[in-house]
């Protein structure tokens, strides 16, 4: 466990950054570090992927000089799905921020928990 | 073949009509059409009764789960009695429903009702059985709060929410026989194929108390009686009687399915399960003897009365023996037409003087002789003097427990059916004396006489003169059953 | 290949493409295109499902005609076409119960954005059930989660938007182990694409290697498919999004989304890990015995709830229960159950939506049950579908539900460390559901004195009432011939494997 931990350190990484960025998202009250909770953990994906498609001393998979030979490059598809992956989170996000500031100009606050209480007042 | 159907659907075709009509057809018009509907629904039954050779499998719930009648001479017994009484107590509406409101949505469900327990009679196997049981519930359970008083509608609630659990603690047991098997169909003697010695026997032993736990709660059995004493005297007298005479002998009859055409009394016979059920009864026989003779108002009187006499009823199904099971079955008749009675005397009582509590009822024998002497016959019959119907089947039921191979319980049965047949006379009786000779000090110039009318009259002299005939000659039912009940045994 | 292989495709396709078309449309001509390619979709996926129950095997469509390792497929089975034809009858009858309701709580100009996202939403449900790609599956779940988003929060009003919100963080932290879970798996066995990862995850079981990843990556993929499905601890969120949003969307919301992603979970187990796999890890205990509490909370809070709209959202955390509990027993009745009642309750919490809204119009738009009293003899449609809606969900013979806990409890019958605990539950749980469907009945046909509302007849909502009628049909026809369904959910999972 011990070595194999060192040697991946950068999906060790990737793992503590999810979890900063999973509890964020879940226990903070304020939308916007909740938003940015979000996005630390979608990056932390992202670097996993990363991580895992990258192979020390090869090139990007772009052919160059005509080298054809699959050996030269790095695996591209965790970098196709970090672009897809990307394209979600910041839909994502700007669905939330969307949200975030109607409730804002509504209840004038971004604690979720006083924007309850007061709905609770509202009683409807 | 399809002959079996038409009592089943006919009256819930004309029930959900009835509700679903808008207009209020005004009352003369309605009690004519419920008339006539419960009439062709008895001549229906009757027919069906005549004329059903065979089951008529309808379709499949699943595989193995068809939806199946068939009439065999339980469903007879079980489906006269429901047409008589359903008739009777019917007629007996027409005049008494008067003074209630919402008669329409009333008879639209007391025909449905009626629709439903023909279909539960005609049965033909456990699943069938199963869903007209809960079909029965929620078709009764509008006449338990039909008055729509608070009081009602907590009792109607109480009412579905004992009879749900029952009937899901019930289901919980056709889990288990629906896996192991072949065949849900009502067969004499039984379907399960299991030792109860083995381990799955002794885990079929506990299926078999639930089961009979669930259906009982319908019965009124002892601790799931309280929804009884509530619910009855809660909905008006005619239904209260059908409720009492006939809707809780759906219980009784469920027991004789489960145990005599499912289980089998060799499968029960001699375990704990037996035991423990025989217990179970002898206390309901008591316990609802006592509390009908402490109860003031006449209606809960009844109806704790009737948790008495129930379990008259399942005594002899628990005790597994030709002659007991003879004597429930007579019982069950008997009952049912007694009972029936007591309710519709004490709904007329109601009905002329507006009094429901025992002691206001002084002199009622000088104002309605007619009816008290229809209550003092049916109530000299619930106690258990010849000739009437319940000595016999009283006589049956005690001959049954001695002679039955259950130890300690063949005296102690016997024992308590004396004791309970003297609190029946306390507790019945009271009314009677009080109601013919109400003392010195009462005076008689005041009162005239109030007997109802006649289509009150009429039902509750029906119905007594079955209760008395049913005690004058029970052979022809007893030979009837004779060879029918070795079958089961 | 035969020309019908297409059609899945060319659904997903033609909803995503009609969403798009939405936009520029006017409200009317916008309801119109949706209509029109719900009942498409559903006639394509219903002549796909004869096709596939007639030559009894499923089929693998290459999108782009790139063979298996690289490229994304298509996959189609009797199960597949079956949900697909499913949802669109969900789908259809909900908007159309739901459409008066439509008018009056949502702003004029915002219909057409309505119907985008329903256009989305069921591109997102169909690619959920056709791919044959995990990560197609993940974008799509993205997709699906958005739309439905919009739906809860396209009635502007305050609880609707915190509800969104809350949806959003939820779904999100589910999605956002769903993907982690995904790329732990892609780094395991190097594919995408389900049937090659299988071949991969049983290879690596076989030799024993990396156990402790594997294990991990497919809890996380079910947690964040249990947090997306509102399994009991995670259903916080639920009963706002379902009780406020208008009423279309709470019913697709509750019967169709939630089920979206169980049914993702189920080609997770079988065509991913391996039925087998997957029952021999202790995650389906955990399902199980969250299955259960679901069952019994849901109930519980259903029984507190004060307000019908939230008490019906409450049941149906107690019905996900049920659907977890059939995959926790981990066989394949269990499986069976599990998918007839997403079909059962997709029927009924669907009707049991629509058929409330009918009540609470004519109770002033209150929908506390002190308003409701007598509102069954005001709309007597409503009243009586919703009596039927509940008594299914008690189960009741003859009605879908009963058939659902017929199922479950035989499941659970053949599996000896979790029967008591699963017949138990499930006994409790169908007296809870009795004690709050019974008590709303009664409530909606206890006379009310006088009340100032109006009683609608017939003619005031003729939409409204046949589609209340189709979901009664729908469900009693589940509930009487299941035998014919059931067989089609055992060969759709046999193709599964």
């Amino acid at each position: 466990m011990g070595p194999n931990l060192f040697v991946n350190y950068g999906e060790a990484v990737a793992a503590i950054l999810f979890c900063i960025g999973f509890t964020n998202l879940l226990l903070q009250t304020n939308l916007i570090k909740k938003i940015i909770g979000l996005n630390i953990m979608d990056s932390a994906i992202y670097l996993f992927l990363a991580e895992k498609g990258y192979i020390a001393g090869r090139a990007a998979p772009i052919v160059t000089n005509g080298v054809t030979s699959a050996e030269a490059y790095i695996n591209p598809i965790p970098s196709g799905l970090v672009l897809t992956g990307i394209v979600v989170s910041v839909s994502v996000s700007a669905l939330m921020l969307s949200l975030t500031i109607r409730l804002y100009v509504r209840y004038h606050t971004l604690n979720l928990d006083e924007i309850a209480a007061q709905l609770k007042k509202e009683g409807k | 073949m399809y002959l079996i159907l038409l009592p089943i659907l006919f009256p819930i075709l004309a029930g959900f009509c009835l509700l679903a009509y808008r207009k209020d057809p005004g009352r003369k018009l309605l009690t004519i059409t419920t008339g006539i509907c419960l009439v062709i629904t008895g001549a229906l039954v009757v027919v069906a009764l005549m004329g059903t050779k065979q089951g008529l499998t309808l379709f499949h719930l699943t595989k193995k789960l068809p939806i199946y009648f068939n009439i065999d001479k339980i469903s007879v017994i079980f489906s006269l009695l429901t047409v008589i009484v359903f008739l009777c107590a019917g007629f007996f509406s027409f005049v008494y429903m008067k003074h209630e409101q919402k008669e329409k949505r009333y008879y639209g469900y007391y025909l449905m009702a009626f629709g439903v327990l023909n279909a539960l009679c005609f049965a033909g196997n456990l699943i069938t059985f199963y869903l007209f049981f809960e079909l029965l519930t929620l078709s009764s359970f509008p006449l338990v709060l039909h008055t729509g008083s608070k009081e009602a509608v907590m009792a109607g609630l109480k009412y579905l929410f004992y009879s749900l659990c029952g009937a899901y603690a019930s289901l919980f047991g056709i889990y288990f026989l629906y896996h192991n098997c072949e065949t849900l169909t009502f067969t004499a003697g039984g379907v399960l194929q299991i030792s109860p010695a083995s381990r799955e026997g002794s885990f079929f032993l506990l299926i078999a108390f639930v089961m009979i736990l669930g259906f009982g709660v319908k019965a009124g059995m002892f601790p799931m009686h309280a929804w009884l004493p509530t619910a009855h005297p809660a909905a008006p007298a005619p239904a209260s009687a059908v409720l009492s005479a006939v809707i809780v002998k759906a219980g009784v009859l469920a027991l004789i399915r489960v145990i005599y055409f499912i289980f089998g009394t060799g499968f029960l016979q001699g375990s704990w399960v037996q035991t423990a059920w025989l217990t179970l009864t002898l206390v309901t026989i008591f316990m609802g003897s006592m509390l009908a003779y402490r109860e003031p108002v006449l209606k809960k009187r009844l109806a704790y009365s009737t948790v008495s006499q129930l379990y008259y009823i399942l005594f002899g199904l628990a005790v597994m023996n030709e002659e007991a099971f003879t004597g429930s079955l007579l019982h069950v008749l008997a009952h049912g037409f007694i009972k029936s009675t007591l309710f519709l005397t004490a709904g007329a009582i109601i009905y002329t003087t507006g009094k429901t509590r025992v002691d206001e009822l002084r002199g009622i024998g000088k104002k309605m002789p007619f009816t008290m002497w229809c209550y003092t016959i049916v109530s000299l019959g619930l106690i258990g003097i010849p000739p009437t119907g319940g000595f016999v089947s009283k006589w049956y039921l005690a001959m049954g427990g001695l002679t039955g191979d259950i130890g300690i319980f063949r005296y102690l049965g016997a024992a308590v059916l004396l004791v309970s047949a003297l609190l029946t006379a306390g507790y019945l009786l009271p009314l009677t004396i009080q109601g013919f000779f109400p003392g010195a000090d009462y005076d008689d110039t005041a009162c005239r006489k109030q007997e109802p009318a006649r289509l009150m009259t009429i039902p509750i002299l029906c119905l007594t003169i079955l209760s008395v005939l049913v005690g004058l000659f029970p052979n022809i039912i007893t030979n009837y059953l004779t060879d029918f009940v070795s079958t089961l045994l | 290949m035969d020309f019908i292989c297409n059609f899945p495709f060319f659904s997903i396709l033609l909803s995503l493409f009609s969403g798009t078309i939405c936009s520029i449309l006017p409200g009317k001509a916008a309801k119109i295109v949706n209509r029109v390619v719900i009942i498409t979709v559903g006639i394509l996926s219903g002549i796909l499902l004869v096709y596939l129950l007639d030559s009894g095997e499923s089929f693998v469509y290459w999108m782009g005609h790139f063979p298996a390792p690289w490229g994304n497929e298509i996959r189609a089975g009797v199960l597949e076409a079956g949900m697909a034809l499913f949802f669109c009858i969900i789908m259809y009858l909900s908007m159309a119960g739901g459409a008066h309701k439509l008018f009056d709580e949502v702003e004029e100009s915002k219909h057409n954005l309505y119907y985008i996202l329903i256009n989305l939403l069921l591109s997102s449900l169909l690619a959920l059930v056709y791919t044959n790609d995990m990560f197609t599956a993940y974008v799509f779940v993205e997709i699906n989660t958005i739309s439905a988003c919009g739906l809860i929060m396209i009635r502007q009003v305050g609880r609707t938007i915190e509800a969104a919100v809350r949806y959003m963080i939820m779904s999100l932290l589910g999605s956002g182990l769903l993907l982690f879970g995904l790329c732990i798996m892609y780094d395991l066995t190097g594919h995408l694409l389900m049937s090659n990862i299988k071949e991969s995850v049983s290879l690596l079981i076989q030799n024993g290697e990396y156990q402790i990843p594997l294990i991990v990556s497919i809890a996380l993929m079910c947690v964040g498919l249990c947090i997306k499905s509102a399994l009991f601890p995670f259903h916080a969120w639920l009963p706002d999004a379902y009780g406020y949003s208008t009423v279309s969307s709470a019913a697709i919301l509750s019967s169709l989304v939630s089920k979206g992603y169980i049914f993702l979970l189920i080609k997770i187990i079988y065509r991913v890990i391996g039925f087998d796999i997957f029952n021999s890890t202790r995650i389906i205990d955990v399902l199980f015995v969250f299955g259960l509490m679901g069952m019994i909370f849901g109930s519980l809070s259903a029984i507190k709830e004060g307000d019908i709209r939230r008490m019906i959202a409450f049941s149906s955390v107690a019905q996900i229960g049920y659907i977890y509990m059939g995959f926790g027993m981990g066989t394949q009745a269990g499986m069976v159950a599990s998918v007839f009642h997403i079909l059962s309750h997709a029927a009924t919490k669907s009707l049991l939506f629509i058929a409330a809204i009918g009540l609470t119009e004519v109770s002033g738009g209150s929908r506390k049950f002190i308003d409701l009293t007598g509102a069954g003899y005001r709309n007597k449609w409503a009243g009586v579908a919703f009596t039927a809606g509940s008594l299914s969900m008690v189960g009741v013979p003859l009605f879908s539900g009963f058939i659902s806990k017929l199922l479950f409890a035989q499941a659970a019958v053949q599996v000896e460390g979790k029967m008591l605990a699963a017949l138990i539950v499930l006994g409790i749980s169908t007296v809870l559901n009795a004690i709050y469907f019974m008590k709303t009945v009664i409530r909606i046909y206890t006379a009310a004195g006088d009340t100032p509302y109006p009683c609608i007849t017939f003619k005031d909502m003729k939409v409204h009432a046949v589609v209340l009628i189709l979901f009664v049909i729908l469900n009693v026809l589940l509930g009487v011939s299941s035998q014919p369904i059931v067989n089609m959910i055992e060969q759709g999972l046999a193709m599964f494997a």
